[in-house]
């Protein structure tokens, strides 16, 4: 499966989890930029940390 | 200057405005006018508001002049014109946030909370402005109101998301306006609008009764056209907030008595690596600012370039859940460039989000040890001047990068762990571009005396269009 094909079958199933109705017109460039968003992810996610590293949400008990 | 006619208040500052109230040299009545009409004569070409609140303001203006003529004391803003981003609630109109979707909600009932408090400081609202649709953009279009202009190029973008209010300020319709900055909204358009803008410490000012974009990541601030105007409003608006969750309790120094303390005994440093200006413009008022002020190191904020990523996959994700069901209902009514980008947020898998947010608290860590070693870093506000309206890819450098994501680019990694930046002008010819002055969490003054301190050395100016 070519890297675009993945993406189209990426953004397919995630619409139909998340109950979202696409027109195919907007496909391509719904698949550009989760392109660009796992490009970011896979940058953050190289980068190593220990396991009790804690995330920086908001909260406040 | 300010007891002449109308025409005589513009490009007034903050400062000299409310000076000229107070003493009755000129009345808040005249100052609101002198306004309204600038934006009437002005905005046909800025489309900077989208919504003149005349009646409100003239009547406000009245009952200050009233307040005057009674010997009552007037606050610290008195009759000082501003207008708002329209993502902020005013009482009366639905708070558009930019979209078309949100013309359909209810008028607020209530004033945002920093409207309130600037009011209560004497000043006037005179309108709400135009902005990228949701807050998620850096051009200043919109494709509902259409994008607002340049004043100093109106073939060129103002920046975003908060373009009305750098479009206002820049063509001098008020002297001052609030925005917001989730990853450079107000950083952004004060670079490529010649102008100054505050991104306050997270949590710092309250964003109650505004309208979100990415929560964890939004900040509300000023823009104006001096360190001292920023610095007023600034004042007039700090302090706890119950009603935002995130607003910090904690102790509020005045920082417009500070500035005159300037630069003295404050160690700068001029950001290396990610931060490396890669334009001859950018270059240039790096060069001029970090000149100005003697600074001759460089220092490294390390992994900034992972940092811009984590804020860039986290607003995608916070701006997608919270557009979620109206990605569901009302997808044809959003503008397609910002609905495709949340809809390919909505898809980012969970586990690569929380890893960003780990990111984060190790990156904060990181960067607040560098405080130890100097009070204040510099860095460019925007990798180019302004970009022409409708333009989609710049060169950075010898890259080629879509504009829309990425005019924000040196602006991200740093409001990603919520860091107090004043944006400066620098103003080339033709077209101005600004500097950040990024402090550590709690040090506006900082930033402030540093931006009023390059004012002085003649450095750093917002330059008047020829409108």
């Amino acid at each position: 499966m070519s890297q675009r094909d993945a993406l189209d079958a990426l953004v397919e199933a995630n619409a139909r989890a998340l109950g979202l109705t696409l027109d195919p017109a907007w496909r391509a460039s719904i698949a550009f930029n989760l392109h660009l968003i796992l490009n970011h992810a896979a940058r953050v996610d190289e980068f190593p940390l220990p396991d009790d590293a804690e995330p920086a949400a908001v909260f406040h008990a | 200057m300010l007891d002449t006619p109308a025409a005589g208040l513009d490009f007034a500052t903050v400062a000299d405005l409310a000076a000229a109230v107070a003493s009755g040299r000129t009345s808040a009545v005249r100052v609101v006018e002198a306004a309204l009409t600038r934006i009437s004569a002005r905005d046909t070409v800025l489309n900077s508001f989208t919504a003149v609140t005349e009646r409100r303001a003239l009547a406000r203006a009245e009952a200050l002049d009233d307040a005057r003529a009674g010997n009552q004391p007037l606050g610290p803003l008195a009759g000082v014109p501003f207008a708002v981003k329209n993502l902020f609630d005013v009482a009366g109109l639905p708070t558009l946030a930019g979209s078309r979707i949100n013309r359909d909600q209810p008028p607020a009932a209530r004033d945002a909370a920093l409207i309130e408090r600037l009011e209560a400081a004497g000043a006037i609202l005179v309108g709400t402005l135009n902005m990228g649709e949701y807050a998620y953009d850096f051009t200043g279009e919109n494709a509902h109101d259409g994008a607002s202009r340049n004043p100093h190029d109106i073939g060129r973008m103002t920046g975003g998301s908060s373009g009305g209010s750098g479009a206002a300020v820049g063509g001098g319709l008020v002297p001052f306006a609030l925005g917001s900055d989730t990853n450079g909204s107000i950083r952004v358009p004060a670079s490529l609008c010649g102008i100054f803008g505050l991104k306050p410490t997270y949590g710092r000012l309250s964003r109650a009764r505004s309208f979100p974009f990415a929560a964890s990541l939004d900040h509300v601030g000023p823009l104006a056209r001096t360190a001292r105007d920023l610095a007023l409003a600034y004042d007039a608006m700090a302090g706890f907030d119950a009603d935002d969750p995130v607003c910090a309790d904690r102790a509020v120094d005045a920082v417009a008595p500070l500035l005159e303390r300037g630069a003295d005994g404050l160690r700068v440093a001029v950001a290396g690596g990610y931060f490396k200006c890669r334009s001859a413009e950018a270059c240039q008022a790096i060069d001029r600012v970090a000149s100005a002020l003697g600074v001759n190191r460089d220092i490294e904020i390390p992994q900034a370039e992972r940092a811009r990523s984590a804020a860039f996959i986290i607003t995608a994700s916070e701006g997608a859940s919270l557009h979620l069901h109206r990605l569901r209902k009302r997808a044809r009514d959003f503008d397609p460039a910002v609905r495709d980008r949340l809809l390919a947020g909505a898809m980012t898998p969970a586990s690569l989000v929380v890893k960003a947010h780990k990111f984060r608290r190790w990156y904060r860590e990181q960067v607040l040890k560098l405080f130890t070693e100097v009070d204040a870093i510099l860095a460019p506000a925007t990798p180019c001047t302004a970009p022409s309206i409708g333009q989609k890819a710049f060169m950075h450098g010898d890259v080629e990068l879509p504009v829309r994501a990425n005019l924000g680019l040196y602006t991200q990694p740093i409001s990603f762990i919520g860091l107090p930046v004043v944006a400066v002008s620098v103003p080339l010819k033709p077209l101005p571009i600004g500097v950040q002055i990024i402090a550590a969490p709690w040090r506006e003054d900082v930033a402030l005396r540093l931006a009023h301190a390059l004012e002085m050395k003649g450095a750093v100016a917002a330059p008047r269009p020829a409108l």
